[in-house]
């Protein structure tokens, strides 16, 4: 009996904190949550807008069964509506639009008809609701003293084909309900935020007479050719810094993966092999974890930045050709069938390089590109399925994902 | 004054007509738009004429010239994953390189690598250029100058089918040769 606790205890020690393995909370045992609409300003549509953001934000905190009925009350009434007496939680928001066009926001969170959370928000323009909305969240989540969600405040970039040949690159937030196109025309792909900050991004311009990195400062609204390439280039990775890049070019015909420094601006060839190496992410200390064809197939490699020295870090799947890495945890895109074309789909999988377990974290459709948070809590991919694009959110510690459909065109590559 | 009007009419409806034999690609995409299902398939036409068009907007003849070579290029098929050329397509970029050689000595051609919509699009990048320097290599075996020669890949961002069949897909698995002056 002894042993069998000692083993139990190991395990729990072991593995408590895996996320391939462990899913803190289930939907079930969640506490009930309604939204109550006290706006005084602003049409119903936009009303019904906001309330929509919020629930969506509401739901990808993860910690309430959230109501998604719309129901107005006022904002200084002490009692609950009926309808929610019930709830464990209540929300209630009122709107308010000042001389100024400025849009208030004031929100208080109610525990069984008691005030137990309040702020006062405000933005300049009322087309930026969705930030208010996510700052929102970011408070209750943080009041509720879970781990910060602090990535539903920062800024997706993505480019968008609209036509063979044809991109956008657009600025949004997680759930694409804003949309800012910041390059127009051309064919330009594979954008990248350059820092934390998110001020500055790479992409590839195709339009030139060779494939060429650019830099775009969005706060200046300038562009500077970083370095070209016959072939490819693709900034695959920024290190946390931002003063090393991970590329993947083609100087004679070969992709391959070479580190950039930004302020000597030289390069250096990390990978030497003759098929196809890309998608090198920056990994642990000074090693990098890539996509390489070494086994006749797409499968997920490291490699120290000092040595030759290649390992193989992924034993299942039949074509491996993204993957995204965050601390001891790697996501990478699997297809499970040796079929090329049947009904299989690529599914996005997550492993630890501690344990031997593997957590599939998609079903349906063509999921691809994942991108863990900085802090590693979520992981922002693609999924394509049933000809739409859309952006997906999995929240590793919840089994939860969720959903955020493009109206038009295909994701074609896309950062966080 | 009613003749000039009239011969200017004429004129007019002469040079638009001719306009519009010159512009294929505006007809498909009009066709595209009623039958959507049907017409999918149509944008290769597009694709490949598209470019032509601009030529000839050039100096008349030269670019009439580049645009017959190009239409006697060939495009290179491949299996789903592989960038190996098949025997099929060695003979056909055999014939390809006897053009490079002979009426097309004087030009430049660059190769565009495409892919199919499965896998991420950094490998298909990758995979595509595969495609394309193992054509540049096959066509330097044959006797072509490798420094006439550029390379570029699209990955499966130009796709010239967008239906999800075997068909479409095996036809997206190319590269294509443009000639340049």
């Amino acid at each position: 009996m002894k042993i069998i606790v000692t083993l139990f205890l190991f395990i729990n020690i072991v593995f408590a904190s895996d996320a391939t393995i462990e899913v803190i909370k289930k939907a079930e045992s969640l506490p009930s949550m309604a939204i109550e609409d006290a706006s005084v300003s602003y049409s119903d549509t936009f009303k019904l807008r906001f309330f929509k953001a919020l629930v969506a934000d509401m739901n990808v905190i993860s910690l309430f069964n959230v109501d998604r009925h719309y129901r107005y009350t006022h904002y200084d009434l002490d009692d609950v509506l009926v309808e929610n007496k019930d709830k464990d939680y209540v929300l209630r928001y009122k709107m308010s639009e000042d001389d100024g066009a400025i849009l208030n926001i004031d929100v208080k969170l109610l525990q069984h008809k008691q005030e137990v959370f309040s702020k006062h928000y405000s933005v300049k323009k009322r087309d930026i609701y969705m930030f208010v909305s996510h700052a929102i969240a970011y408070d209750i989540n943080q009041f509720m003293g879970e781990p910060s969600v602090a990535w539903m405040k920062k800024k997706v970039i993505f480019s968008r084909l609209i036509a063979p040949k044809k991109t956008e690159i657009v600025i949004s937030d997680y759930t694409l309900s804003y949309q800012h196109t910041i390059i127009k025309g051309g064919f330009n792909i594979f954008p990248k935020w350059a820092d934390a900050k998110q001020n500055a991004f790479y992409y590839t311009s195709l339009d030139g007479f060779k494939p060429t990195l650019k830099y775009v400062d969005v706060k200046k609204g300038s562009i500077e050719n970083i370095i070209s390439s016959d072939g490819m280039i693709v900034c695959s990775d920024v290190s946390e810094d931002g003063k090393k890049l991970l590329l993947t070019m083609a100087l004679d015909g070969q992709p391959d993966i070479y580190t950039y420094d930004t302020k000597t601006k030289t390069y250096k060839r990390e990978t030497f092999y003759k098929g196809i190496d890309v998608n090198g992410q920056f990994f642990q200390d000074n090693k990098i974890v890539f996509i390489s064809s070494r086994l006749g197939y797409p499968n997920v490699f490291s490699k120290s930045l000092d040595t030759d020295e290649v390992e193989q870090m992924v034993y299942y799947g039949k074509s491996n050709s993204s993957c995204s890495v965050h601390g001891k945890y790697i996501v990478y895109e699997a297809r499970e069938s040796s079929n090329a074309f049947s009904k299989n789909t690529f599914n996005l999988h997550l492993i630890s390089t501690e344990s031997d377990f593997i957590r599939r974290l998609t079903a349906v459709g063509m999921n691809e590109f994942p991108r863990f948070s900085d802090d590693g809590d979520a992981i922002l991919f693609i999924k394509n399925y049933k000809q739409q694009s859309a952006i997906g959110i999995i929240r590793l510690n919840y089994n939860k994902n969720y959903l955020f459909p493009l109206k038009s065109g295909r994701i074609q590559s896309m950062d966080w | 004054m009613k003749s000039i009007v009239l011969s200017s009419v004429v004129t007019a409806l002469i040079v638009f007509s001719g306009c519009n034999s010159k512009q294929p690609a505006v007809d498909t995409q009009e066709q595209t738009t009623t039958k959507p299902a049907v017409q999918e398939v149509e944008t290769v036409a597009t694709e490949t004429v598209s470019p032509e068009n601009s030529m000839v907007n050039g100096s008349e003849n030269g670019n009439m010239s580049i645009s017959e070579i190009e239409s006697k290029l060939p495009t290179v098929y491949f299996d789903f994953d592989k960038y190996e050329i098949k025997p099929a397509m060695q003979e056909k970029i055999d014939a390809a390189a006897e053009i490079g050689k002979d009426a097309a000595q004087d030009l430049k051609v660059r190769l565009e690598g495409n892919c199919d919509e499965w896998g991420s699009d950094e490998y298909n990048f990758a995979l595509g250029l595969k495609r394309a320097d193992a054509v540049k290599k096959a066509l330097v075996a044959d006797g072509v100058d490798a420094g006439r020669i550029s390379m570029v890949s699209y990955g499966k961002s130009n796709p010239v089918c967008t239906d999800h069949t075997k068909e479409c897909w095996a036809k997206n698995r190319r590269v294509d040769f443009k000639v340049l002056p």
